[in-house]
């Protein structure tokens, strides 16, 4: 930097000062026009495709072009009808923030320099949720947009208790970071464990909330994902109100959840949408549907590779019909067949959405039935790999699913080596790495282990209203009442 | 070394995971063959004998938490280097440590003994005890509370076996129980004596015990615990006797085992493999809790990192496994935990806690609360 450049300067010097500094670029993007008015010289510049060019005429230049009398820099502050107007004499604060699309105006010879915000920013319309799809309930999600999110985030919070912090994070490239959680109920440890994993974050540049919360993880060798990823903006409210944390990022349409336990991956918004009863079943089956997701595949490897006793003789018979055929030993089978599901699910997560759906349905019919036929494989194995696709289907959240996915060969590979023995011993390290699992540093097989039986009912059941009146104490809110229990079951009925 | 000791609130337990705890380092491999060593002695009688023992843990309890309150919060380590002094005081923890070390070395050989003789008579020893130790060494790794959480998972996960004995129980031959009171004292205090082997570990309680967070719940979930692995030992060599006959499992090596054979399901039948293969999930916490407390008791009496410890052990009972594999070799290795254990776990603490009441009575409580020996 040119120290010998100061405040008071003539126009001409900050204009080869500014285009100095943006020497490679081209001369189209730098917008530095001079106008003379009353005598004097008034430098007006910014980067031109980040500037509304409308506010630019009509608010900024008519105003400053047509006054009768001479500008001062105080004049030019207080008499512009724009909201965020500030003054500087630093010449490396105006290139901090020109290129945020700040718009500044310089008169010759004054002491310092006046800059608006006409920042145009562009951004796609809010749309409805493709990663998380919700049947009822509000659809919407977020999008790259900080600001429309925060928006969006106040308007379904409208309470004076939701606390939005800002921190700036990655040394080159800073991007904004907001911590967005309710005063009054989120846990005050929690809190500061966020704040400060999230200051303490250094690096060069951030791309996504994603890759933020892999830097302040508790354990980048876990299995699975430590904070819950959501683009749901209703998801980040509800979980806001049970007391957690929520991390959004400039420019990433997700935001990310702390503590989160495994079993907050199972949750959804809807499950308070629908009645309790309902919602109890379908959460229910979603859990079930965790040990059919892992284990189902490793089962039928294991027993058919070395205890077939256990398969009662009638059920043999047809399971030994339809192997019949089939070369492999069972593990062989199974692995192949698990590696078409795989292709055709990635395949049809990259493919535009209306060809993957094709793909999918050609796929899943082509290749299962011609395998069959072929004799490369058994029905039954066919049955039983689809279902437990399927059953790792029903996780609300991708991250969790990607797990089981990663999870599911080991298990068949331990399977097809040691049998049963060692599929136990599989589940031995899963459940044990399940408990060592931190999530800001709160245990994640809560409400499990440590054990919390009231947490029950808002973890793995709904309860009637009248019951649901406590937070999960697990996440350790501030306020463990919700409403009063009375007040919720008393029966309202309009008297004649 | 100090005698009493600070936990911190981070690694404190709840008292009601004792429960857990008890059953978990109770009930492990010696419950399989449990029946048959009872019957051998005391006949259709055993189950007398299963009470007589079940009230012998009960007065022993009691004991150890009348030890353990003359003291602040200390462990077994501490009450021995304060009753034995320095020298005397070190032996008797290396004691401590080599009888849980043999103790674990038994369960490991004879669950991998069962594995090879029922399921996978083609399972090579060495990937057997890999098996075994990984996930040990894996939660010992995390801590205490982990040790707590894994046993308390597992013994959830294993519970529903237990249900599965209706069964047998629905073909019971009455008449097996019949005369009554025929066994002598002699052979029913025998008996009593036979099921030591199944019902050690409960001394874990001195190991465990300044981990406590809320102490003065201690005592009701640890005699819980004690009543249910009785319960399940009663019931599983009652189920035993009238299944078979007093005479049959005399010949069986694992009763218990052979009580599922019979148990079907229209999608899953030979019950007997899925208890071996469930198994692992009780086996595991015995072993788990066994090898935290020589971790432990290292760290405690010679300030050996836990790492260390953890796998100078390991590699030491991967190679004891290696070598003891004959029948008769891990017969002969469980009848003498049997034998020390009966010494160590039941008549210990009843001689330890007259000299506990001497060497508290003569000093004042508080003193011996701040006496710092180093």
């Amino acid at each position: 930097m040119d120290k010998d450049i100061k405040f008071p300067l003539k126009v001409e010097e900050l204009e080869s000062y500014i285009k100095s500094k943006f020497e490679n670029n081209s001369d189209e993007d730098l917008m530095f026009s001079i106008y003379h008015h009353q005598n004097k010289k008034i430098a007006v510049f910014g980067i031109r495709y980040l500037i509304d060019s409308n506010n630019l005429g009509s608010y900024l230049l008519s105003p400053l072009l047509e006054r009768q009398t001479t500008w001062t820099a105080d004049a030019l502050l207080n008499e512009l009808p724009f909201e965020n107007g500030s003054s500087t004499n630093n010449l490396d604060d105006i290139l901090d923030k020109i290129i945020l699309g700040f718009v500044y105006l310089y008169i010759e010879d004054e002491q310092n320099v006046i800059c608006y915000s006409l920042m145009q920013e562009e951004e796609r319309s809010l749309d409805k949720s493709e990663t998380e799809s919700v049947i009822i309930g509000p659809q919407l999600s977020f999008t790259e947009s900080l600001k429309t999110n925060l928006n969006v985030m106040r308007q379904i919070l409208p309470t004076a208790d939701l606390v939005i912090e800002k921190i700036m994070v990655g040394n080159a490239i800073p991007r904004e970071v907001r911590i967005i959680y309710l005063k009054s109920v989120a846990n005050k440890d929690d809190v500061n464990t966020m704040r400060q994993r999230i200051e303490e974050v250094d690096v060069e540049e951030l791309e996504d909330s994603t890759t933020l919360s892999q830097y302040i993880s508790d354990s980048t060798y876990s299995l699975f994902p430590q904070f819950y990823l959501t683009e749901l903006p209703a998801h980040l409210a509800y979980t806001i109100k049970e007391g957690k944390i929520g991390v959004m990022v400039e420019n990433s349409p997700n935001a990310f959840i702390g503590p989160s336990t495994f079993f907050s991956f199972f949750e959804t918004t809807e499950d308070t949408y629908l009645e309790w009863l309902q919602a109890t079943s379908l959460r229910i089956l979603r859990l079930v549907s965790i040990p059919l997701a892992l284990f189902l595949t490793p089962l039928y490897v294991a027993i058919l590779t070395y205890r077939y006793e256990l398969v009662p003789s009638d059920l043999i018979i047809t399971i030994g019909q339809s192997r019949a055929g089939v070369p492999f030993p069972p593990i062989i089978e199974a692995l192949l067949i698990e590696l078409m599901i795989e292709l055709l699910r990635e395949a049809g997560a990259r493919l535009p959405t209306k060809i993957g759906q094709t793909m999918g349905i050609v796929g899943g019919i082509v290749i299962g039935q011609a395998s069959v036929d072929a004799g490369l494989t058994s029905n039954v194995l066919i049955i039983i790999v689809a279902a437990s696709a399927l059953a790792s289907f029903t996780t609300p959240n991708y991250l969790i699913g990607t797990s089981f996915r990663v999870i599911r060969f080991p298990l068949i590979i331990l399977a097809g080596l040691y049998g049963l023995i060692g599929l136990t011993f599989g589940v031995c390290l899963l459940v044990i790495h399940l408990l060592t699992t931190e999530s800001l540093g709160r245990p994640y097989l809560a409400p499990l282990y440590p054990l919390r039986l009231q947490d029950f009912k808002r973890v793995f059941f709904r309860v009637p209203p009248s019951h649901n009146y406590r937070r999960a104490s697990m996440y350790r809110p501030r306020q463990h009442k919700r409403y009063s229990k009375q007040d919720a079951s008393k029966i309202r009925n309009i008297k004649k | 070394m100090k005698i009493n000791l600070n936990i911190s609130p981070g690694e404190r337990i709840r008292a009601h995971y004792l429960f857990f705890i008890i059953i978990g380092i109770q009930i492990g491999v010696g419950i399989l063959g449990a029946p048959r060593y009872i019957a051998e002695h005391a006949h259709q009688d055993s189950w007398i004998s299963i009470l007589i023992a079940y009230i012998g843990t009960l007065i022993i309890t009691a004991i150890m938490f009348a030890i353990l309150s003359r003291y602040e919060n200390t462990d077994i380590f501490g009450i021995q280097h304060h009753i034995f002094g320095n020298f005397l005081g070190k032996f008797m923890g290396i004691v401590c440590i080599l009888f849980f070390f043999i103790q674990l070395l038994t369960t490991l050989i004879t669950y991998i003994e069962v594995v090879q003789i029922f399921l996978f008579p083609s399972m090579p020893t060495v990937v057997m005890t890999f098996l075994l130790l990984i996930p040990i060494c894996y939660s010992i790794l995390g801590g205490l509370r982990i040790v707590v959480g894994v046993v308390f998972l597992f013994s959830f996960l294993s519970f529903w076996i237990v249900v599965l004995i209706y069964d047998p129980i629905t073909r019971m031959d009455v008449t097996h129980f019949l005369p009554m009171f025929e066994a002598s004292l002699t052979d029913l205090l025998k008996g009593a004596k036979a099921t030591t082997f199944t019902l050690l570990g409960f001394n874990i309680l001195l190991y465990i015990y300044p981990f406590i967070d809320n102490k003065e719940n201690a005592k009701k979930p640890v005699y819980l615990g004690l009543t249910f692995t009785g319960f399940v030992l009663l019931v599983s060599t009652i189920v035993s006797i009238g299944y078979f006959s007093p005479n049959d499992i005399s010949i069986m090596s694992w009763p218990v085992l052979s009580l599922y054979k019979s148990v079907q399901f229209s999608f899953m039948e030979r019950f007997d493999y899925i208890v071996i293969v469930e198994w692992m999930l009780v086996v595991l916490p015995t072993s788990i809790l066994l090898m935290w407390a020589i971790v432990y008791g290292m760290e405690r009496l010679f300030q050996v990192q836990q790492k260390a410890s953890l796998l100078g052990s390991s590699i030491l009972l991967l190679i004891l496994c290696l070598f003891i594999t004959t029948d008769l070799q891990i017969q002969k290795v469980t009848n003498f935990v049997g034998d020390i254990g009966f010494w160590f776990v039941f008549v210990y603490p009843v001689i330890l806690f007259p000299l506990v009441l001497l060497k508290t009575k003569r000093k004042p409580l508080k003193e011996v609360q701040n006496e710092k020996d180093s």
